[in-house]
């Protein structure tokens, strides 16, 4: 939980958008059914509120008044009647309303996600996870709540005000007419409130957020709190985030506090009046003791449809803003698509060329710069060189994950964007640095690579792989449950599991990233030999951090600075005493010492630095 | 900036024990009186709304038809609005009195857990996970909010409606309250009910949500391994599975709140229904006054419809309580004492440090270091030398009492270590950690951390000069006003190590503790840290946790730790010069020096290259 704190951005637009509204009710289409029905049901729930009022009144004027004993069993019968039809209204908006919010939100989130699934690398390399987490979660939630209860809501708060407007007018049409010049203050009041309110309580959640962060800080950091005996210090510092949050919180429940309150005093002073007015009518028979009470209870009831109109009025502001958010996820276009006649050749396999390909992240910074490469099938290169020169680019342009800005890579010949990204992507064997895994079992992660292997084809290339030894280890062997994002492995053993999976995806071309971070000697080794597989008779691309993966190359890349600095065999390279040179000495120093561990313990890497 | 509000004191460690009520009670105090006049703003309150229908019996009967006195009609046009203003007004007050109260002991307990979780030991903190502690700090603590603020209060004000205007009708007419409460019961013990179901399917809706979240992060993490396999259809079938499934349980919460509102919905009207029937028959034979009739049409609403709401609430005081509950368990937790101590010298300590055969264990029968002694004399660096689990970090941690040693003899300056206060103590030592923990401040409060007094620009720059870091400090957009961490600039490893060892420089502590490690830097920036280090360690006595030849070899004494002993001790000529472990590993320099040597020469000259030979493994000794 303490990893996703609240991803603040900015909650409203300033401008009221008319076609984002229009876009959001277009959300209704499918289900215009059940909308009419909800809208139908609440809109007859509202006017038999009102009709219960006229009953009560008409008990008092006409039973209980004249004591007609019939009339009132008439009325209670009525009532009775009444209260059994409008809840089996009541059961029908909650049901039809409400299922449908769900349904709605359903209806987007999948939208949501399946436009993910086509969008390009370059699309998640600049929104960030939580980003786009929020519009499918929150934002989805909130759309679905204004289309369905807000729209409820409202229909609920107008037909309720209207047809009480509309009994009051037959009761007595100028008293009528002072309630309906104080609906309008009423509103305008209502929804200041609620405006007012609403940023409270954002500010109130922001405040909550920071003291969530010191909170995290403070006991992450609590060593370094210690040691330096900061204790009272931070102490005094987080008294003054505390009293701001304290503040806050109070003003916020203070104003809340207040909403109803003021309503109802103003409310009361109609109410005030009509005894006013209904004593000195009363002498020449202008309105009924029922007719009052009538009268008062229309005006004390006013205020809920009243604050729900305000209520849906404020939070529509920020539905809208979310529909803006989570519409502009859905108008994102895929950078990288199917080009129209786009061909799937039924197999990648061939040479591979990249013929002064430019490339860049962003403008005016470029990262490869008129690159070119030929690799022939079956071939398998090894990319060294420092972070950030480039090796990680050249892959991802290989994967067609990007496409060159300039230039042209050609699989079999064919520039590569005529064929169908499917056509790749399915024959690829891809297998990353830090391997990301799935929650679910081992099973269902090995079978990623290939949706329709079978139990046996799975575990021989998790023995291909080198990874089945450790999975029979665990307790419940191929069933094991690997954790959110696989946590509940080592890195080593997840690394196991992705070579597995990228053996039982069949690839045509392997491109594997190393991964640097240490592993056990024996873990290693088996990393060393299902590599091995999947390279055979395979084109294959290894950003290569280990000695062993790069000798075995047929060609070794220094790539630095957005180009080939140097090229060529182990031995070749070597006798150039370069920068490859350099590296290989160093990271020899390193793996032998890490050989070293096995006798020495962990001490040898003293040797080594 | 705004004044620091300092709650209502009171020491929260006396408001811990079993019975959770009890506890609420006492995490009151300070605001009893407070909560009290909540509490009783709310009845007057109450009694204001059933005043008003009072006034209107005596309207109704009294005044309406048989006067036309303005003043009187004014008079009572005016009772109404006085009515809603005394019962708006204490509404009003009620609320706010509860929130300061529920504030203000939100504060107090937030104030003192972080405190509090800040001065708890070593070992506690070790064992508890970080988000664990955040959400007893941040969600628990709001759910006690909330207890206080919304749902006692809450409950009090259903009973007071429920008392007063039950006292109301009964002074109107015994008969007539009798009546208007039998199906109560029943309304009450299916909102208890239903509101206890609806959470659990509540709890389960959220689960599923949770789920959902997990598929969508997990598929936008693994953006590369989806659309590496072309898995996107894949996918969206997993997807929609949650998706669908979260629909399904949506429904299920609805299809009982559907069930719920419309059934109490008609209890209530029949309720209702039964007291206007038996009230209008009654006024009809005159039992009571036509008026009187009117106030109870309108009694019996705040009679029947709030006792609904009980359900929901006695359910949500059951969270509080077990918040409360897992707030006390840290509360519980014993502090570490910071300024308890016999011997508090005025000046800096000299640093002279002995070990006399010093033992610890984290678990009495479990040792992690055993018969340790040695003799430090002030200024001498000392380089520790050993495996993980080894012992050399439990043994350094010794020194500012982090963990307390449980035999033997440890003494600074002559006098046992247990005498000095913490707090004092971990002023004279500095510590350097391998990747130092930064905080998300700026560079100069991260390099100011700890200091305990304004330092001026010029020597937060000087240190950072001595530190190696100011070049790369320049090089941020806001130099020393850089954010580091999430929002702001992410630092290297060895930049980190920088920023602590310039945070060490301006502490200028009189002992140091230095974790040497540079594997995460290269060699440029390793030389720099070297001098760094160098400067930071002139005439201070030093422990370093060695992971570099270099470091012990310009050591004053190396310790070879293995299991929690000593096994050797110890000058760099002195180890050479003996059989020993320190010999072995000093020999395996060399040894690799030359297998790269020949490894050259064989790969140089054209022979095994070949592409697919694997290179062989075997380790020959």
């Amino acid at each position: 939980m303490a990893d996703n704190y609240e991803f603040e951005e900015e909650e409203f637009t300033t401008q009221f958008n008319g076609g984002t509204l229009r876009r959001v009710l277009g959300l209704l289409k499918p289900h215009w059914r059940w909308v009419i029905g909800f809208l139908i049901t609440i809109a007859v729930t509202a006017v038999l509120d009102s009709v219960f009022t006229l009953l009560s009144k008409r008990m008092v004027d006409d039973a209980i008044i004249p004591g007609n004993t019939t009339v009132l069993y008439q009325t209670v019968a009525m009532y009775g009647s009444l209260v059994i039809v409008q809840a089996v209204l009541v059961l029908g908006f909650i049901f039809l309303a409400g299922i449908l919010g769900e349904r709605v939100q359903y209806d987007l989130r999948k939208k949501l996600f399946n436009h993910l699934q086509e969008l390009s690398f370059s699309y998640f390399s600049r929104t960030p996870v939580g980003w786009i987490m929020s519009r499918v979660t929150s934002d989805s939630e909130r759309i679905a709540q204004l289309v369905t209860w807000g729209m409820l809501d409202v229909t609920w708060a107008i037909i309720s005000v209207t047809s009480s407007l509309i009994f009051m007018a037959i009761i007595n049409w100028r008293l009528a007419l002072v309630v309906l010049a104080l609906i309008p203050i009423l509103l305008v009041i209502a929804v200041w409130f609620k405006k007012r309110i609403l940023v409270e309580y954002r500010n109130v959640r922001k405040l909550n957020s920071k003291i969530t962060g010191e909170y995290n800080q403070n006991i992450t950091g609590v060593r370094v709190v210690k040691a330096l005996g900061r204790e009272q210090a931070n102490l005094d510092e987080f008294s003054v985030l505390a009293s701001d949050m304290y503040r806050a919180s109070f003003r916020a429940a203070w104003l809340s506090a207040l909403f109803l309150p003021a309503v109802q005093i103003i409310s009361a002073v109609a109410v005030g009046s009509i005894v006013f007015y209904g004593g000195l009518q009363a002498s020449y028979g202008g309105l009924t003791i029922g007719g009052i009470q009538a009268f008062i209870s229309y005006i004390t009831f006013m205020m809920w449809p009243i604050q729900d109109l305000a209520r849906v009025y404020a939070d529509m502001q920020h539905a809208i803003a979310s529909a803006e958010r989570s519409f502009s996820l859905i108008d994102a276009r895929p950078e990288v698509a199917d080009r129209p006649g786009a061909l799937d050749p039924g197999t990648i396999c061939g040479d591979i060329e990249f013929d002064h390909v430019d490339f860049w992240y962003e403008e005016g910074k470029p990262v490869l710069r008129d690159f070119c490469l030929t690799v022939k099938a079956g071939e398998t290169i090894a990319l060294v060189g420092p972070t950030g020169g480039g090796k990680s680019t050249i892959v991802n342009l290989m994967c067609r994950f990007y496409e060159p800005k300039r230039g042209v890579i050609r699989i079999g010949g064919r520039d590569y964007t005529e064929l169908k990204l499917h056509a790749i992507h399915s024959r690829l064997g891809v297998v990353l640095q830090t391997p990301h895994l799935f929650s679910g079992t081992i099973r269902e992660n090995l079978r990623y690579g290939r949706l329709d292997a079978t139990d046996e084809e799975i575990e021989e290339a998790a023995k291909l792989a080198g990874a089945h030894d450790f999975i029979i280890t665990l307790d419940k062997g191929y069933d094991a449950e690997v954790g959110e994002g696989g946590n509940r492995l080592s890195v080593g053993q997840k690394q196991l599991i992705s070579l597995a999976r990228a053996v039982l995806a069949r690839p045509e071309i392997f491109i594997m990233d190393e991964a640097t971070s240490s592993v056990d000697t024996v873990t290693e080794a088996l990393i060393q030999r299902g590599m091995e597989q999947l390279m055979q008779g395979r084109t294959t691309f290894v950003i290569a951090h280990r000695l062993s993966t790069i000798k075995r190359a047929d060609r070794i890349l220094v790539i630095e600075n957005g180009g080939i600095s140097e090229m060529g065999t182990h031995a070749e390279l070597l006798r150039k005493r370069g920068h490859y040179y350099k590296l290989y000495t160093q990271q020899f120093r390193q793996e032998r010492a890490v050989e070293y561990q096995e006798l020495f313990g962990e001490l040898a890497m003293v040797a080594a630095a | 900036m705004a004044p620091v509000v300092t709650p209502a004191p009171y020491d929260l460690k006396n408001a811990i024990t079993a019975n959770r009520l009890l506890g609420l009670w006492r995490m009151l105090t300070g605001y009893r009186w407070l909560y009290l006049a909540a509490t009783t703003s709310l009845a007057i309150a109450a009694l204001a709304k059933t005043s008003t229908y009072l006034l209107l019996r005596h309207f109704v009967d009294n005044v309406l038809g048989r006067t036309a006195d303005l003043v009187v009609l004014a008079l009572m046009g005016l009772g109404f609005v006085g009515l809603a203003l005394l019962e708006g007004g204490f509404s009003f007050l009620s609320g706010r009195l509860a929130s300061l109260t529920a504030e203000g002991i939100a504060l107090r307990l937030r104030t003192y857990l972080y405190d509090h979780i800040q001065r708890l030991t070593f070992a506690y903190h070790d064992n508890m996970q970080t988000g664990e502690l955040i959400q007893r700090s941040t969600s628990d603590v709001d759910a006690i909010r909330r207890f206080f603020a919304d749902q006692a209060i809450g409950m009090g004000r259903i009973v007071l409606l429920f008392g007063i205007n039950f006292a109301a009708i009964w002074r109107l007419n015994m008969t007539l309250a009798l009546v208007s409460v039998i199906i109560i019961p029943l309304i009450v013990v299916m909102s208890i009910f239903f509101f206890k179901r609806v959470s659990k399917a509540y709890e389960k809706y959220q689960e599923q949500e949770a789920t959902l979240s997990t598929v969508l992060q997990e598929n936008l993490t693994g953006v590369r391994v989806v659309k590496a396999f072309a898995r996107q259809g894949y996918e969206r079938e997993k997807f929609e599975r949650e998706n669908w499934g979260k629909f399904q349980r949506g429904k299920q919460l609805l299809t009982m709140h559907a069930l719920f509102w419309p059934t109490s919905d008609i209890l209530c009207g029949l309720q209702m229904l039964l007291g206007f029937t038996v009230g209008a028959l009654m006024a009809i034979n005159g039992t009571i006054t036509v008026g009187a009739y009117l106030a109870y049409a309108g009694l019996i609403i705040w009679l029947i419809f709030p006792m609904r709401n009980l359900g929901r609430l006695i359910v949500q005081t059951s969270t509080g309580m077990v918040s409360y509950g897992r707030v006390v368990e840290v509360l519980s937790q014993e502090r570490e004492p910071l300024t308890e101590g016999s011997y508090r010298p005025a000046d800096d300590v000299r640093g002279e440090i002995e070990f006399r055969n010093v033992s610890f264990g984290y678990q009495a029968d479990s040792p992690v270091l055993q018969e340790i002694s040695f003799h430090v004399r002030p200024g001498e660096s000392v380089a520790l030398l050993g495996a993980t689990g080894s012992g050399k970090t439990t043994l350094v941690n010794l020194l500012p009492r982090f963990y307390e040693y449980t035999g033997g003899s440890l003494t600074l300056d002559g006098v046992e270590l247990k005498e000095y206060p913490r707090e004092y103590l971990r002023r004279q030592i500095g510590i350097v950690e391998q990747e130092p923990f930064l905080f998300s401040r700026t560079i100069r409060d991260n390099i100011t951390y700890g200091v305990g007094r304004d330092v001026p620009d010029e020597e937060v720059e000087a240190a950072a000069r001595a530190a190696a870091i100011h070049d790369v400090i320049l090089s941020f957009p806001e130099g020393h006003k850089t954010l580091v961490g999430e929002k702001g600039v992410t630092l290297s490893g060895g930049q980190r190590q920088r920023v602590a060892i310039a945070r060490t420089l301006l502490k200028n502590p009189r002992i140091l503790i230095l974790d040497d490690s540079t594997s995460s830097v290269d060699t440029e920036t390793e030389a720099e840290i070297r001098s760094a280090l160098e400067r930071l360690m002139e005439g201070r006595t030093t422990f370093i946790i060695a992971h570099r030849i270099q470091s012990l070899m310009n050591a004053d004494q190396i310790i070879v730790l293995e299991k929690g002993k000593i096994i050797q001790r110890g000058t760099h000529e002195e180890l050479v010069a003996q059989e020993g472990f320190y010999r072995q590993i000093y020999d395996l320099q060399a040894r690799i020096e030359s297998e790269l040597a020949v490894e050259l020469s064989v790969s140089g000259n054209g022979h095994g290259e070949t592409a697919n030979e694997r290179h062989p493994h075997g380790i020959d000794v």
